[in-house]
């Protein structure tokens, strides 16, 4: 155990960045909980406490009901999806002998353009189809456009665990008689596992939050099936302009997704606990 | 493109250099607006007539976002600031009521002779006003029309169609008629959008039905707004629109009707000059007339920032930009309609005569961000009509409390 004096200094020394991330964090975070307490509506000078309304009001609206069944779909099946595809993108490049800093390259293309020229360029893919406008279509065509986008994002990741396995263990397993399956199941994946968690879970939280390819391709229509939490938030804060709702539903938003990592942090100590 | 990239940077170029020195020379305008349709811009033409006119004035005109949500997103941020970034502003004629109530505006009611507003149409008037006073001046105009395929209608001897019922029926028999399977009846915008909420309007008013009644109350009628939805969905699982309307668009239906795929089209005016194009599939074959019911009134106003340091010349420009001979070089260049009768061509004028405005309310906004996922529930089949508009109900009841609009 340090001495007292030790601690006391590294309090003092750390007091000032713990104040900085207070103040970003912290202080925005309490303003929108306070602000999630009022009906406010600034364009016509409307401001008073409404206490938790806004809640009770979000719990039995059906569109909100309606706007987390669509995050939830959207972040399964795109994560899902992400994680699979991401891999075997990752395997394959692995095994390349040639051509390998190519394929890295190409894997990468779709993650680096902007997510609202994506968005257009789907736009366009899509229209002869008239997918984004059918209720059932939309959302599967929003997935796989995200999924066209991230899953480089996952490959990578899983690409540069792969290529620091020692190839050693690779040979071992093969000495020992393990297939190609085999080896995959009880040495790569498991090898894989805490990285992807990582990966999956970066992408999770993005997905929660996802915006601008609704925004711009469906504007979360048709039916509100493509409706999701933030879009839910946006149009309140920004286009019928009532904030306190607005913060409402951003606090739940905010809520759900430290639920959301809690819950991986926790997966992810029992990965490593067992490897 | 160069060349206006060129311009741009002058532009920040002198916006910077006039923020940097002490008291400018002259005196500086600025209008902000959205960027002009096709090639050939107007305003550079007119402000420098302006300037001209008033010597020691320099206006600068700088363009908004491109869509309207984010330059709706733009004002509400700028004006709620109460800056004087800028001084003339257009604004659309929906945005008009929220932004008189919110103060953003300057009250143009005894500046502008109350004459001179009879040269207008009186729709697009009505939306510049709020408690009876006047916030901005009407620039240019939008009405829905419809388009109909003039040949297909005179082969089967039909007249263009007086109701809805009655262009469902003529849709059927021409498309039945046709050779191309491919053809489609009526294409309108049923994207979840505000052009959804425009194109629902327009089929209740056809109806007699209200969305905003008099009082200020929201779906009185609610087995009346129900039975027009119905309507609308039973054109999409009948066949005779084509089930590419639930995601359209201005642009996709424009595109459908200008391919010859549709013989009958809701949309604004702009389309006319596309489908009269050398180039068009669909030359010389199509007709114009009023909606039935009548068709939304589209369009921008001019109104002075609130918080401008310069009213009376920012008036002047208002003036200036509404008058007969800018109202004209815009139509001219750029195919924007002139908001007067007597600048119109003549074929339009009763067809814009009975243009219908939106619900007027400072509570538009959140009426139509409310409505758009009802109706296009209703209009997809996702939810029946009657329960999609009391969920809505529901809602706005929460969003206004006890603040109805007025």
């Amino acid at each position: 155990m340090r001495a007292p004096a030790e601690r006391r200094l590294a309090a003092v020394l750390l007091a000032p960045a713990l104040a900085v991330l207070a103040s970003v964090t912290l202080y925005p975070l309490a303003q929108a909980l306070v602000l999630s307490l009022e009906r406010r509506v600034p364009v016509f000078g409307i401001d008073e406490f409404v206490g938790l309304r806004h809640y009770a009001f979000l719990l039995r609206d059906p569109a909100f009901a309606n706007a987390l069944r669509v995050t939830a779909v959207f972040t399964v099946a795109s994560v899902a999806l992400e994680v699979v595809l991401g891999v075997a993108a990752a395997l394959a490049l692995a095994t390349m002998r040639r051509w390998r800093a190519v394929g890295v390259g190409l894997l990468l293309l779709p993650w680096c353009v902007p997510g609202v020229v994506t968005a257009r360029i789907f736009e366009w893919l899509y229209e002869p189809t008239g997918w984004l406008g059918i209720p059932g279509r939309a959302l599967p065509a929003l997935i796989v456009a995200d999924v066209w986008r991230t899953t480089p994002f996952l490959a990578l990741f899983a690409y540069a665990r792969l290529i620091s396995i020692p190839p050693a263990i690779g040979e071992a397993a093969a000495v020992d008689g393990a297939g190609r399956l085999a080896t995959l199941r009880a040495i790569t994946l498991p090898l894989l596992a805490p990285v992807l968690l990582t990966a999956a879970l970066f992408r999770t939280l993005d997905a929660l939050r996802a915006f601008d390819l609704m925004y711009v391709l469906t504007g979360g229509g048709p039916a509100a099936t493509t409706e999701t939490l933030t879009l839910y938030a946006y149009r309140h804060l920004f286009q019928t302009l009532q904030l306190g709702l607005g913060a409402a539903a951003a606090v739940l938003v905010l809520v759900i997704v430290a639920l959301v990592a809690w819950a991986h942090v926790h997966a992810l100590d029992a990965t490593e606990a067992r490897t | 493109m160069v060349a206006r990239l060129v311009g741009l940077a002058l532009v920040v170029l002198l916006v910077a250099g006039c923020g940097g020195g002490g008291a400018p020379p002259g005196v500086e305008l600025v209008f902000r607006h959205s960027r002009m349709p096709g090639q050939d811009d107007p305003l550079p033409r007119l402000l420098r007539g302006f300037e001209r006119e008033h010597p020691g004035v320099r206006v600068t005109h700088e363009p908004l976002p491109w869509t309207a949500d984010v330059q709706h997103q733009f004002y509400v941020i700028n004006l709620e600031g109460r800056a004087a970034g800028f001084d003339v502003l257009m604004v659309d004629v929906i945005w008009t009521a929220e932004f008189a109530r919110a103060g953003w505006l300057l009250d143009l009611t005894d500046r502008w002779p109350a004459a001179e507003r009879g040269e207008h149409f009186e729709a697009t008037v009505a939306t510049a006003m709020l408690d009876g006073r006047v916030w901005a001046v009407p620039w240019v105009m939008n009405v829905g029309l419809l388009y109909y395929r003039s040949d297909l209608l005179d082969a089967s001897g039909f007249a263009p169609p007086r109701s809805y019922e009655e262009l469902a029926h003529q849709a059927r028999v021409v498309m039945e008629r046709a050779a191309d399977r491919r053809l489609g009846g009526f294409v309108w915008q049923g994207r979840q959008y505000e052009g959804l909420v425009v194109n629902v309007l327009e089929e209740l008013w056809a109806r007699g039905v209200e969305l905003v009644a008099t009082n200020g109350r929201v779906l009185v009628d609610l087995d009346g707004a129900a039975a027009a939805l119905g309507f609308r969905r039973r054109l999409l699982t009948d066949g005779i629109s084509p089930s590419l309307v639930t995601g359209a668009d201005e642009e996709q239906t424009r595109r459908e009707f200008g391919a010859g795929r549709a013989v009958f089209l809701r949309n604004w005016p702009y389309a006319r000059r596309l489908f009269e194009r050398p180039t068009s599939a669909v030359r010389g074959r199509v007709g114009v007339t009023a909606l039935p019911g009548g068709g939304a009134l589209g369009g921008a106003h001019l109104a002075i920032n609130r918080a401008t340091h310069h009213p009376e010349l920012a008036w002047q420009l208002v003036r200036f930009l509404t008058s007969d001979r800018a109202q004209l070089a815009i139509a001219e260049a750029v195919g924007l309609h002139p908001t007067k009768p007597k600048l119109l061509e003549p074929a339009l004028r009763s067809i814009f005569a009975a243009a219908r405005p939106r619900p007027i309310t400072p509570w538009y906004q959140t009426l139509s961000a409310t409505m758009q996922p009802a109706f296009s529930a209703a209009i997809t089949g996702v939810t029946p009509p009657r329960d999609a508009l009391a969920t809505a109900r529901l809602q706005l009841e929460y969003f206004l409390a006890d603040r109805w609009p007025q």
